[in-house]
């Protein structure tokens, strides 16, 4: 067997109980496995958190068996609740990605760069604030590219609940749209042209 | 001799004195010359000077006195003015403006004279004969009756209720112009086409869609407007042109197929196409109309062009163009020639395709309208999808990441009838209005599909009324205290401009506009 090169990648997703912070690490963790074919596990704490207070699901993935399913500086850290930036911030990897829901986290006191997207207001817009954890799946996976597209699109049709499974690929879209843009505009922002 | 057709128009005056006097010396004129004695050569309208073009002229003179010795004062300078616009619209088409040339003669410069007229012979041989082939000419049918009452069936105008709703809503009517659909309906149904007033009235419509709006029967009146126009020029009428037809001689001019028009030569070097896309951007006529009212309005409607590209370019999206492009025929179509725009229609239709176009985006509510609508209601059928500019910005910005710049106008905004009203799509601009971040955005007192028209469609029936409608209209957009009126047609800029040059209240009345590309153009940014 040829030696593969350690492409692990840690992540942690976090938020307040109700969002649906463990169904997207779930949603994630299975694209992972069953559309790239790679491994992943899920570290999800339960307790107070289902009734609001803060939430989080860890997920590893890797080409490699994983022995050790805790994360401890996260390379990938999703806020969607300022209890859980707090909490997490100080774990992030140096290099780490740090995505945020814009309308409910102010990345206070970092000097890092970061990228956000307003996945609730998204979700209200579109009629259902419930779909911000798959609108920020979207946004994940546009940014980061951990996991193919098509993988999470199938994994999200797969998990959410019968007959929504239109709504929340639309949801989907939309989130991966809004980081292909982002993307978009901090490469014409970095080529000094920001306008039309 | 040749074959080549030249136009020679001749100031009766100073320079006829010096071509009489090559007459009476029977000098060897160039028998290709056909000389036209006019008053002054400040009376050769554009139109003038273009119509033997139109009609397959290989080469055109207008030869008048110098100036200061113009028997009129300003004839020469109108001249000089008439003839550049023409040129500048020569060149566009690829005709090459060389093929028109303005030379002014005193009465005792007739060797001259004869020197120039050689040369100019020898210049149109060089350059080669047009390729205007003038469409065929159609024998005006005699009976129309029939066609009339299968309008009338078609239209259902029989439902008529004789209610008056459209009437009371016509803005021609309440602009003070004795006219009335209703009336023009009942004549037309009792059979009485000839009718002075119908023959009158049917020219003046807008065909703005206002009173289809509001019938409670709904009788589809610009469209039966427009069928009974056909009809009537077929029997050999035609309606009062503004402009002295210039822009149907335009129009008919590109239905030659062997034109090497140049449509796009002029555009930006920052600006990028791709001949290789999928997606193609129909621009419109913009540049000829710029050229055409230069010294008149002074409007830079292309700017409408270059700002789509722009907005396409920021979204990374690099449309081909078409070089050939040719008007889409709307006007054509609204003014009575269907034959002529069917032949647009099919060039402009078989050039895309030849292309293989997925997409075809444009900005012009007018060309939206004709390809989404008439071309294929006329038989010509379109295997691409065509977008309206705004549906696609709205998609893009719609993904996020675009915000816009703070903008230090008070907006307001004039609806395009063909997109707004025909289209019933008055939610696609306001979507991107509402994106904006001016100091106010406050809408008239008429919008929407309710929205009242800029004054003229499709270059016929202008008239003091016409002018009425829109000093009411700028007022209407005064009353909301905005400083910058938005608008989403290259012509809504056009002929309101024109009320604004009004001698009288000019002042009064002008206000700043912009097109609503170009206000995004000017403000979207990725955030
Ligand atoms: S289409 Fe417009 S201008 Fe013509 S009759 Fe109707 S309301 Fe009047
Ligand atoms: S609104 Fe319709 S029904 Fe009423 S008079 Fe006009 S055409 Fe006839
Ligand atoms: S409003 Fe002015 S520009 Fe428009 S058709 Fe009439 S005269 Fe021409």
């Amino acid at each position: 067997m040829t030696e593969q090169k350690d492409t692990k990648q840690e992540i942690i997703i976090t938020g307040f109980g109700g969002q649906g912070i463990v169904l997207a690490g779930s949603i994630l963790g299975e694209a992972v496995v069953l559309g790239d074919h790679r491994q992943s596990t899920l570290v999800q704490s339960y307790g107070p958190e289902a009734r609001g207070g803060a939430c989080s699901a860890e997920v590893v993935i890797s080409d490699k068996s994983i022995h050790y399913p805790y994360v401890r500086h996260p390379d990938i850290l999703v806020c969607m609740s300022q209890s859980g930036f707090e909490k997490f911030i100080g774990q992030l990897n140096p290099e780490g990605t740090l995505l945020i829901d814009q309308d409910l986290v102010k990345p206070r006191g970092i000097a890092r760069t970061f990228f956000s997207i307003p996945s609730t207001r998204m979700a209200e817009e579109l009629g259902r604030v419930m779909m911000a954890n798959i609108i920020m799946l979207g946004f994940f996976t546009a940014i980061t590219k951990a996991v193919s597209v098509d993988a999470v699109r199938n994994a999200v049709v797969n998990s959410v609940p019968k007959g929504t499974e239109e709504m929340n690929t639309t949801a989907f879209n939309k989130g991966f749209d809004y980081g292909l843009a982002v993307l978009k505009g901090r490469e014409k922002k970095a080529t000094g042209k920001a306008g039309a | 001799m040749t074959n080549l057709n030249i136009i020679l128009f001749l100031c009766g005056w100073g320079p006829h004195a010096a071509y009489q006097a090559l007459q009476d010396n029977a000098s060897d004129i160039p028998p290709e010359i056909k000389m036209v004695r006019i008053p002054c050569s400040g009376r050769i309208s554009k139109a003038l000077l273009f119509k033997p073009f139109e009609m397959g002229a290989d080469g055109v003179m207008l030869i008048g006195c110098e100036p200061g010795s113009c028997r009129y004062g300003t004839g020469t300078a109108t001249a000089e003015n008439n003839v550049e616009d023409t040129r500048g619209i020569l060149d566009l088409l690829g005709l090459g403006k060389d093929r028109l040339r303005l030379v002014t003669f005193l009465p005792d410069e007739s060797d001259a004279l004869l020197r120039f007229l050689k040369d100019f012979v020898s210049q149109i041989k060089n350059i080669g004969k047009s390729p205007v082939v003038p469409p065929p000419k159609e024998t005006p049918i005699a009976e129309i009756d029939e066609l009339i009452i299968q309008t009338v069936t078609k239209y259902d105008v029989y439902a008529c209720q004789d209610c008056g709703k459209c009437t009371s809503a016509c803005p021609l009517t309440l602009a003070g112009k004795p006219f009335s659909p209703r009336a023009i309906a009942n004549i037309i149904i009792s059979g009485n086409i000839e009718a002075p007033s119908v023959q009158n009235d049917i020219w003046s419509c807008l065909t703005c869609g206002l009173c289809y709006e509001r019938c409670p029967s709904a009788v589809n009146f610009s469209e039966f407007i427009r069928d009974i126009r056909h009809i009537l020029r077929k029997r050999g009428f035609d309606g009062h042109k503004a402009h002295g037809g210039f822009f149907q001689s335009l129009m008919r001019t590109m239905t030659s197929q062997d034109l090497k028009i140049k449509h796009w030569e002029w555009l930006p070097k920052e600006i990028r196409t791709d001949n290789e896309s999928k997606i193609l951007f129909f621009g419109g006529c913009a540049s000829y109309l710029d050229i055409f009212f230069r010294n008149h309005l002074g409007v830079q409607t292309r700017d409408i062009l270059v700002d789509s590209l722009r907005l396409l370019n920021f979204f990374d999206i690099y449309p081909a163009v078409l070089e050939e492009e040719r008007c889409c025929g709307h006007d054509l179509l609204w003014s009575g020639d269907k034959e002529n725009f069917l032949r647009l229609a099919r060039l402009n239709v078989d050039a895309i395709h030849k292309m293989d176009i997925q997409e075809v985006i444009t900005a012009c509510p007018e060309g939206y309208r004709t390809f989404v609508h008439d071309y294929p209601e006329h038989g010509i059928e379109v295997n691409f999808k065509v977008t309206h500019i705004y549906e696609l910005l709205e998609r893009e910005i719609d993904k996020g990441a675009v915000g816009f710049k703070k903008l230090n106008h008070r907006l307001t905004f004039q609806d395009p009838c063909r997109l707004s009203r025909l289209e019933n799509s008055a939610d696609l601009p306001r979507k991107l209005l509402n994106r904006l971040h001016p100091k106010a955005f406050t809408e008239m007192q008429d919008r929407e599909t309710g929205a009242t028209c800029c004054g003229n469609c499709a270059w016929i029936g202008c008239d003091s009324f016409s002018k009425a409608m829109q000093v009411k209209r700028i007022r209407q957009a005064h009353d909301t205290y905005s400083d910058l009126l938005v608008t989403a047609c290259p012509k809504c800029q056009i002929h309101l401009r024109c009320a604004m040059e009004d001698p009288f209240i000019g002042e009064e009345l002008n206000t700043r506009m912009m097109d609503l590309v170009s206000v995004l153009a000017r403000t979207i940014q990725w955030e």
